[in-house]
Order: C-alpha cells, then structure tokens, then sequence
C-alpha cells in the first residue's frame, strides 16, 4: 500500500526520474554530473521554474487553464529588458518593472477574456501569442536592439555565494513563496477551491472571476520575468526567444502531479519536474539527437506522462 | 416490440389505446415504481397526478421507452409490447413531451421540428422548402397566441421560453402520434397559449388521438381531462372519472392515510420578535413575486412540486442567482444580494443537496472543504491549519460524522457524511440564517436525525431556517409553517392543523387552503 502509493506519487516519480537521468548522464559522459555541470543545469531549469509557476497557477485554477501566450510574452520581456537597460547597470531594475508590468497587464487581458467574455483558454492564449509575436515584430521592427547590463549576465552565470549563481536564490524564493501562497493563505485555498469546482467555490462567496483574472495576469508576469532571466542569460535577444518554453512549461507542471484538470498539485512538483526536463533535454543532447529529435521525445513525454496520471486519477477515485 | 399472444384476447372490442399493468422499476435499493397501471382510450384527455416521488414520471419514461420496466405488461391497442428504446415507442404511435427542452438551440423552428425525420429531395437532401412549409402549417395552430418571431426560419436559441416550449409542443405533434405525454407543457406557457394547447388536444381527439398530461395545477386538469390516474408511492392508487370526482376526492387519494397531522414538537418560536430577513416582491428567471418574512429561531418550509421556484428563491437570498426585481431586508436593513460574499458577510448560509455540483471541492481535504465558507466569512488571508483544526473538528463532530481524519479526501465519505461536513461549513460561519435547499437528498435516514437536531438547535440558539424539501413528510415534521410554492408564486400559507399532507399536496396543485 504505501510502496504502491509512494510509487504513484508524483514527487517521488519526478525525484526518481531526476536520480536516473544523472546516472545515464554520467553513464553516457563522464563528468555529466559534475558539480559545476549541475549549477548549469539548474540554472537553465530555475528559467524554466519561472515560467511554469504561472503555468502551474493557471492549470491549478481549472476550467482547462493554460497559458499558450507565454511564449511571446517571455520574447516581448526580453525585448523591453533589452531596450531598457541597453547594457547599462543602473537600468536593471526599471527594466524588470517594465517587462513584468506589460507581460503582467497582458495576462490580465488573458483573464478577462477567459472569465467576462467566456473565450477558452486554449483559444484565448492561442490569439494572444498571434497578437503579442506580431506586436514584437512592430515594436522592434524585427531586429531587437538591446542587450543585456553586465551585472544581470553575472547574477544569471557567476557564482554568487556557495559557488550558486543568484538566480538559484531566485528561484528558491519563488519556490518558498509560492507554496506558502498556495498552503498557508486564503487564496491559495481559494486556487484549488476554483480549480476543484467552481460552483462550488462561488457558492461559498469566492469571486471566482477575479481570482482566475489574477492568476493569468501572474502567469503574464512569470513570463516577463523569464524574459529578464533569458536575456541575462544570453546577453541579447531575438524575437522568438520564448518560443521553446510553451510546451517545456506545461510539460514540467505536468511532470510535477499537476492535474490539467485543475484543483490539485503543487508548485514542489513543479520545480522536480523542470530539473527533470532540463535534464533529459542535456541528456539527449549528449546523445546527439538533433533538436527535431528532441521535439519529438518531449512531446511523447507529455503523452505518456498523461496516459499514467490518466489511469492514476481514475483509480484514486 | 413484439406481438404477444396473450394481448389477443383483450384486442377485443374495448382494446385500449394504451394499458400498462403491474409495471414495476426499482433503481437500486430505491423502488421507483412498485404497481404502476394506467389504462389510456382511445380519443380522451387523461391526466395522470400524484405528490413528489410517486412514480409518475418514471411511469411516462417507461410508456416512452427511455427507461425499461423489471415487471409487468404494457399493450397498445391490444398488442403487449416491449420497448428497447424511444424510437420503439415513437413507431407505436407514442410521443413524450420533454420538460427538459430537447430542442437543439442553433439549429432553425423547422429544423427542430422535422429532427430526425426531415423530408428528402429526389438526390437524398433535405427538402428544405417542404420542411419549412409543413413547419410553418404546425405554427399556424398557435397563431395569435404566439408572437411573430415564431418563424420556421427562425433559430430557436433566439426565441423566448414560451416560444421554445410551442416548438417543442410542435414537435411532438408533427411526429402525429396516436398518444401524446405532455410533461408539464404549460409550465412556461400564458393563459392563452395553454388554451390553445388544449383547443388543439382536443381537436385530436375527435380523430382518435389521446394525450396523457401531467400537470401541476388541478384547475388545469379539472378543465380539460376527461379521466384522472392517481399514482401514491410507486403504485396506482385511483382510476377516476373526472366529472364524477372533486379536486378533495383526488388529493385525498394523493395523500392516502397520512393526511393526519402529525404531533410534532411543541417549539413555539418568540412570535413578537421582528423578522431578521425579508422579501417584498422579489423575482428572478423562476420566481415570480414572492414575498415573505422570516423571524429569528424560526423554521419556516418552502413546499410544492418540484421546480415551481423553491430552490430559485434560496439561491436568490444567498446572490447566486440575483433578484431582479423587489426588496430584501436583513435585521430591517434593505441590502442588494448580488455576490455570494455579500450574504455570507451578513450571516446568512446554503446548503444544497446537489452536493456534486454546488459543496463538493472534488479531490481536496475535509479541511480545505470545512473552512472555504469560514475564511471568506472572516476575511481572512493566512489560513494556520493547526489554529483551525479544533475548531474544524468540534463542527464535524458536533454531527456525528464519520470520517478518518481532516486530511482525508472529501470523496472518500459517504454521501451523508459528506453532507454533514458540508453543513459543518456553515455551521462554522455562525449563520443567522439558515437556506437549505433540498438538504436531505439522498442521505440516510440517521443522517436526517441529526440534521434535523442540528436545525432544532440552531432555531432554539435564535438562527432562522428556510428549508426546502421534496418530501412533504420533512416539511410537516421539521417546520413551524410552510410556503407552498407553484409556477414561481406562494399560493398559500400552511401551519398549525393545516399543515398536513392533505392541505400540502392540495396547495401543491394550486388550490389555496
């Protein structure tokens, strides 16, 4: 019984997972499970974290949450990040405020037309990416012109204290603070009271609307602030830079137990599930395998990962 | 369906169009039907009544075909017949009135009507100009009645609810069947277009056709059916002729024995006191202007048929389905009730007994399902489980439920516990004013025992209780007066010696006490 249910817990599943990546890794490329190899690792994955605790908060709000926009919106903060600081230190804190504050009011546009005007999700965010990416390609006319401030590259790549970049403190704060937004506070109860039933919430006096708005205008500002992280990381930007997040977001929630159907999971699952993504994603570029090859084993994940959290729901009825 | 042998003898001379005998369905533990017989002739109005839960509709779904009987007989025109399925009926000449609107709201008033059946060109399209035009012959038996927007083109979702139920109606008789079910037709008909209907039935039944309608109001079946079926706990208790019976003579047989009132407890509520919650003239999409007033430690039932406003009324009190119309007043203040929040912050509750739809938080923890209304009720922003757990606790156990632990899934309760911890909810609010909206539905006869002590204590503690019950014995045994509800109205007042099963069920079907 509790070997059975340990084995279908999801955070065991993703920690085994993370442990038999690292053993291919190594197995594959000596040295792939180095301690510096693995700052690398989490670095990549604590951007990845970013984005998907908006995604995580918008599938936990239910009525088939999702967020496709988030893509264009991790482009479109990037750009704006660029803009601001073009490379400039004293800039890095406008240019956050910036980024998260456009993405932020976009998601709440994602939310009105989700909650007021009854649009899918799936569609909702689905035309927001159209709108953004041709909004990006306006703004910068096709070639972003800004780059990164040095001290943002540096939070991002260099060691910051015990040989972690700050970024990881990032992330770990994000971490705290969202599972204790999701545990310990009224709206957090209120997420999974929506996500569970949403007449039901509204009947024990929850505005459900306007929390559904606010999560999707968070998921906007988790994209901005990916888009912050990305440019640090890479120094410049380009149009489509966010592109590659829309499905490895969805993919890590759900490899962390969050149900797509809304209601449950958690945000711990979640970060499980990016260090297990950006893990098979080195492991099979150690491999060699070419990026479609790698578009194709991500999907698959997904599929799979669906087909036993499928069967998982129904026998925990 | 097959022609049976033994049918021949009755296919005599007096065969009857419809003869269902001994038909028995139980759903589970649950005995919907246990004799049910109605016999239906050929060219006659046949009204077919009895008190919530009798078996009358399950009846009508088994003469239609969308529900198979376990026992007894049906035979049409004198042949026995086995339906597997509606169409089976529909071929036998039987046509079922949906109350549910069956209609598909995109499609056009033609469309609808010819579902299923639609005229085919000489290439196997539908012939739209034959469906239009024998669509537009069916619209013409409701003109005058009917607005102009009732057009064969016209797409149904557009119309009004008056408009769509005619199209329903019309539909069924576009089918020209040999007996029609009306399920509560009129429901959302005016006067004259319920007169119409029954101009048009009984212009049928001089071409042999018969109808067999439920209804909810006895004027209504007093002035057009020519013989009455009265069915009383899953069984047919009266086969009557309307013109030699009186509406008494037919709730009697509605109500059996039981019309004896009951001793129940002597609480007298403070009479003097003055009422916390008012209702002047409200109105929403199923409650037409209901006033009342409600004092504290009072328990007052809302009664009637199922679906005549009850459960709309209680919704409307607690903002989920906002007034439109009138006056609430809670402790002499007037207040708009339009969000939820806003009722729970002045103390009022709502329990449902849709428990799946409207309490269950499916998947998550009794805790997180006990305290959702307390946190919004307090305003609160951090939740510490180990503050609330005692508190939580003392609310489940003060109903006696049965459960693990707080940490358990709601789903993994019984449907009577769950409801307990779902009254919990609201218990842990302090309510001022209690709205249960059909709150027993489908709990155990314990679980009953301790809601009703739980609403006793409440009342006595000062709380006023609005209940709504679809069984008449709940209302006469738990409250000091009852509202009894039809077509979205209060027709009468019970308490004291009227409050019996008699008196309920005859104000059920719109007659005043």
């Amino acid at each position: 019984m509790t070997l059975r249910s340990g084995l279908t817990n999801p955070l065991t599943l993703a920690a085994i997972a993370i442990l038999a990546l690292l053993a291919v890794g190594e197995t594959l490329s000596p040295g792939f499970a180095r301690g510096d190899q693995i700052v690398r690792l989490l670095t990549v994955a604590a951007i990845l974290g970013i984005v998907a605790a908006g995604q995580n908060l918008v599938i936990l709000g239910g009525r088939e949450g999702i967020d496709l926009s988030v893509g264009p919106m991790i482009s479109l903060g990037a750009v704006i990040a660029g803009n601001i600081m073009a490379g400039a230190n004293a800039a890095i804190l406008p240019a956050i405020l910036a980024a998260t504050a456009v993405t932020f009011l976009i998601g709440i546009v994602n939310g009105l037309g989700v909650t007021l005007v009854r649009i899918p999700p799936l569609v909702m965010t689905l035309g927001m990416t159209a709108i953004v990416q041709g909004g990006l390609v306006v703004y910068s006319q096709g070639i972003p012109s800004g780059n990164a401030a040095p001290a943002l590259m540096a939070f991002i790549n260099r060691p910051l204290v015990l040989g972690l970049p700050g970024i990881l403190f990032v992330w770990a704060i994000i971490a705290v603070g969202l599972t204790f937004l999701l545990r310990r506070t009224a709206f957090g109860y209120a997420v999974y009271a929506i996500g569970a039933n949403e007449r039901a919430a509204m009947l024990v006096g929850l505005p459900v609307n306007r929390i559904r708005c606010l999560l999707y205008g968070l998921s906007g500002f988790f994209a901005g602030l990916t888009g912050v992280c990305v440019i640090g990381y890479t120094g410049n930007s380009f149009i489509s830079v966010g592109d590659q997040y829309v499905l490895s977001s969805i993919i890590a929630v759900v490899i962390g137990g969050t149900s797509l159907a809304g209601g449950a999971g958690g945000y711990i699952g979640t970060v499980l599930g990016a260090v297990a993504l950006v893990l098979l994603q080195s492991v099979l570029t150690t491999l060699q395998l070419e990026n479609y090859g790698r578009q194709i084993i991500f999907g698959m994940t997904l599929l799979v990962l669906m087909l036993l959290y499928g069967r998982q729901g129904r026998l925990r009825v | 369906m097959t022609p049976g042998e033994a049918a021949t003898a009755a296919g005599g001379q007096d065969a009857a169009l419809l003869d269902a005998q001994g038909v028995g369905k139980r759903f589970g533990a649950v005995v919907a039907l246990s004799d049910g017989r109605l016999r239906v002739e050929a060219g006659e109005i046949h009204a077919l009544l009895g008190a919530n839960g009798c078996g009358k509709s399950t009846l009508c779904k088994v003469i239609a075909g969308t529900v198979a009987p376990d026992s007894g007989t049906i035979a049409v025109g004198g042949d026995v017949v086995q339906f597997r399925n509606p169409r089976d009926a529909e071929q036998a000449g039987i046509a079922l009135f949906y109350q549910e609107l069956s209609l598909i709201p995109q499609l056009s008033v033609a469309a609808n009507i010819g579902l299923g059946r639609e005229p085919r060109t000489g290439l196997g399209f539908v012939d739209r100009r034959r469906l239009n035009s024998e669509a537009e012959a069916l619209i013409a038996l409701f003109a005058g009645v009917a607005g102009a927007e009732l057009k064969p083109e016209a797409i149904v979702a557009d119309l009004t609810p008056d408009l769509r139920q005619i199209v329903e109606i019309l539909k069924v008789l576009a089918r020209r069947p040999r007996l029609i079910i009306l399920d509560e037709a009129t429901a959302a008909l005016d006067g004259r277009q319920s007169a119409r209907l029954f101009e048009i039935l009984r212009a049928r039944k001089a071409e042999g056709v018969s109808t067999l309608m439920i209804s909810h109001r006895l004027d209504e079946v007093f002035a057009v059916s020519d013989r009455i079926t009265v069915m009383r706990g899953g069984a047919t208790v009266a086969q009557l002729v309307t013109a030699g019976t009186n509406r008494d003579q037919v709730v009697r047989h509605m109500v059996g024995d039981a019309r004896i009132h009951p001793v129940t407890s002597q609480r007298m509520p403070p009479a003097l006191a003055e009422p916390r919650l008012t209702a002047q003239g409200v109105r929403n999409a199923r409650v037409h202007d209901v006033s009342l007033s409600l004092r504290p430690g009072e328990i007052v039932g809302l009664g009637g048929l199922q679906g005549q406003g009850q459960s709309a009324l209680l919704q409307g009190l607690f903002g989920a389905l906002p007034f439109t119309a009138g006056r609430v007043t809670i402790a002499g203040e007037t207040v708009a009730l339009t969000r939820t929040a806003d009722a729970i912050r002045r103390g009022l509750a709502y329990v449902s007994g849709d428990r799946g739809r409207d309490a269950a938080l499916t998947g998550r923890s009794i805790f997180e399902n006990l305290v959702a209304a307390l946190l919004v009720r307090e305003k609160r922003r951090l939740v510490r489980p180990s503050e609330l757990d005692p508190l939580a606790t003392r609310h489940a156990d003060s109903l006696n439920t049965q459960y693990a632990g707080l940490d358990a899934p709601i789903g993994t309760l019984s449907g009577g516990n769950q409801q307990k911890i779902f009254i919990a909810r609201w218990l842990a609010t302090g309510p001022r004013v209690l709205l249960l909206d059909d709150p027993t539905k489908g709990i155990d006869l314990a679980a009953k025992g301790d809601l009703l002590a739980i609403m006793r204590k409440l009342a006595d503690e000062g709380a006023s209780i609005l209940i709504y019950s679809s069984e008449d014995a709940e209302l006469i045994e738990w409250c000091d007066r009852v509202l009894v509800f039809n077509s979205g109205r209060i027709v009468t007042e019970l308490a004291g010696p009227t409050l019996d099963h008699f008196h309920l069920a005859r104000a059920a079907y719109g007659e005043a006490a």
